[in-house]
């Protein structure tokens, strides 16, 4: 309230009290005391509006003005009958207790005005922070409704908490958005891997069949032609697994689950060393896998795993050197060894990051390893190449048993 | 005499026209067709001894025209498909399909699957009267459940027996974890694909003398097994 409504207050409060004694002098003689002690209740009434200060002090005016003009002695303040008192004290009590009731009610007006005025200004707000398409808008939104009524704490909290959910709503839905484009695009990567390694398979296809037939009719021409033929057969098939491994780094990729069983390893590396007779011809294979060691893997991810890595050691060692196979059961979980003599991997070297090429220069897309990581790490295992005792390099991948290995009878 | 009749059902061109050469050139005459509907009227009218089916036809899928010949004919049908399409290979197979070929594939893989299917096309529905099979090195007694390895009698469970006497009655032909299962443990048991694993796990080390790289008993991954002949 500011200085000159208080002031106001008491000027109405003097006033009514000075309008309540004019009227009991003109009235003088005709009604009696009581009735002109009356006549000051109104004037009470109306400076009681303007507060609990006012509405006292036109009690105590009008309680010294009764006195001074109408209670005898008159234009005393002495008191002649005691009696005089009592409509004193009735007088004081009911002015201020309608000054401290109308006093109450315009604090209770005031809050709720107060209230509605927050109420609408965080409406306006939340309208606003709702409307926001980025942090940025929301964050201009809390400066503008802000400024207003930055005192009320209050009000700032509930600003501030309507803010949050306004980011957090804002995050989630570019969480949403970006998490729908990788979609997206993870799906359009996949559709157009598949579609290309089909195109480019079936042409290979036919190169393969082609070269071969030839191949089969060419034992009476010359070395050198025949030997182009099989190269070209050989690297027709080359050219096949790469596409497989395309096609395998994108299933893995993808976030589809391997379709795991419980396998014995000596399958795996059985059906593997079988496929790549021809590229391990110069390399004598040790393989050392216990009796029933079982893995709980998906069988054609893990002999893509390990064709990468057989094939990975016979193109990256000199010929002649041994590839050493080695399984392992550990508690929980298989392991698998490709332990090769090779030039080895230097040390920091990422051999497993995809389109980082082979150690020794020769002919990859760098793409094998990669996808063998990410086999690995489709199964919750993981993959790593450490220098071997004596030279070389050993690659070995872990794969977590993710549920209790079965019992078969052997009946 | 003339050679036997194979279809070759393809929709490439130059992998047609592989085919029909490569099999010409080795006794067999040939028909083909790009579609399945030339397919399936050229398989009627003139009954094929073998099928070459590739599964992915412009006008349909190859599975439906393998459903329909196994209808009326046993003549062996052998599926062509890609490396990464195994669970194709699997649906064909136990859809009737007698073998399959990975693309890509040379001529003495073709030639190999050819005359295996070929082999059993003609020896299906005719009674088996010689309870003995010899396959390389091994000699199965169906009749008194023996197996013998190079002349020495291997010791084996009922299981592996049963295992090993399904294979070598299909020599050379793929047959798949259900089939096997189904044959070997019943109906019920088609999905317990690890009991048929380490059970072909115990039979190589048996059988082989390289369980890890075994000459008999190979392994066709996310397919089944296979006992070689040759």
């Amino acid at each position: 309230m500011t200085v000159s409504a208080r002031f106001r207050g008491y000027a109405i409060a003097a006033l009514g009290v000075a309008l309540a004694t004019t009227a009991g002098e003109l009235a003088n003689g005709r009604v009696t005391l009581a009735d002109q002690a009356m006549l000051y209740l109104p004037a009470i009434l109306v400076a009681a509006l303007g507060g609990r200060g006012p509405s006292l002090a036109a009690a105590a005016l009008s309680v010294a003005a009764f006195d001074f003009f109408f209670v005898p002695p008159k234009l005393t303040f002495a008191v002649s009958d005691a009696r005089s008192l009592i409509t004193f004290v009735v007088m004081f009590g009911v002015g201020s207790a309608i000054g401290s009731l109308v006093a109450r009610l315009r604090t209770a007006e005031a809050a709720s005005r107060e209230r509605e005025r927050r109420t609408a200004a965080l409406l306006a707000f939340t309208r606003d922070a709702a409307a926001a398409s980025e942090v940025g808008d929301v964050v201009a939104a809390v400066e503008k409704h802000v400024r207003e009524l930055r005192d009320d704490h209050a009000f700032v909290d509930a600003v501030a908490h309507q803010a949050a959910v306004a980011v957090g709503r804002l995050e989630l839905a570019s969480a949403a958005r970006e998490s729908a484009l990788r979609a997206k695009a993870e799906e359009l990567r996949s559709a157009l891997l598949s579609s290309v390694s089909h195109d480019l398979r079936t042409p290979l296809a036919a190169i393969t069949g082609m070269a071969t037939s030839l191949r089969d009719r060419a034992d009476d021409r010359p070395a050198d032609e025949r030997e182009a033929l099989d190269t070209i057969v050989e690297e027709a098939q080359r050219l096949s697994r790469i596409l497989t491994n395309l096609l395998s780094i994108t299933k893995v990729e993808s976030g589809a689950e391997p379709r795991r069983e419980w396998v014995p390893l000596e399958e795996i590396v059985g059906s593997a060393l079988a496929r790549l007779e021809h590229e391990l011809a110069d390399h004598p294979v040790s393989v050392a896998v216990p009796d029933g060691a079982l893995a709980h893997v998906d069988p054609i991810l893990v002999e893509q795993l390990l064709l990468n890595l057989l094939e990975n050691a016979a193109k990256h060692t000199p010929s002649g050197t041994p590839i050493d196979v080695r399984v392992a059961r550990e508690p929980g979980r298989a392991v698998l060894e490709i332990a090769d003599r090779g030039p080895g991997v230097p040390v920091g070297a990422r051999v497993f990051d995809k389109f980082v090429r082979g150690r020794t220069g020769a002919p990859g897309a760098g793409l094998g390893l990669a996808v063998c990581r990410g086999i690995a790490t489709a199964h919750h295992g993981g993959i790593d190449v450490a220098a071997r005792d004596g030279g070389g390099a050993t690659f070995a991948v872990w794969f977590p048993d993710d549920e209790p290995m079965p019992e078969v009878e052997a009946s | 005499m003339r050679g036997e009749l194979i279809l070759i059902v393809e929709d490439e061109a130059p992998m047609r026209r592989f085919l029909c050469s490569a099999l010409a050139s080795h006794g067999f005459r040939v028909a083909d067709a790009g579609t399945l509907a030339m397919a399936e009227r050229v398989a009627t009218e003139s009954r094929p001894a073998a099928v070459l089916l590739d599964l992915g036809m412009p006008d349909g899928d190859g599975l439906d025209l393998l459903r329909r010949i196994r209808e009326w004919s046993t003549a062996p049908v052998i599926v062509l498909s890609a490396r990464d399409r195994e669970d194709d290979k699997v649906v064909a197979l136990d859809a009737g399909a007698d073998d399959y070929l990975t693309k890509p594939f040379g001529t003495s893989e073709l030639l190999a699957r050819i005359r295996v299917a070929l082999r059993h096309g003609r020896s299906s529905g005719a009674v088996d009267d010689d309870p003995i099979l010899a396959i390389g090195p091994m000699r199965i007694d169906q009749a008194r459940h023996e197996v013998t390895v190079d002349g020495e009698l291997v010791h084996l469970t009922p299981i592996e027996f049963r295992l090993l006497a399904l294979l070598a009655r299909h020599a050379g032909k793929v047959l798949t974890h259900r089939q096997l299962l189904h044959d070997v443990w019943g109906p019920r048991d088609t999905h317990q694909t690890h009991y048929l694993r380490v059970h072909m796990a115990a039979l190589r080390r048996k059988i082989e003398a390289d369980p890890a790289r075994p000459r008999w008993l190979t392994t066709e991954a996310g397919v089944g097994y296979r006992l070689k002949d040759e």
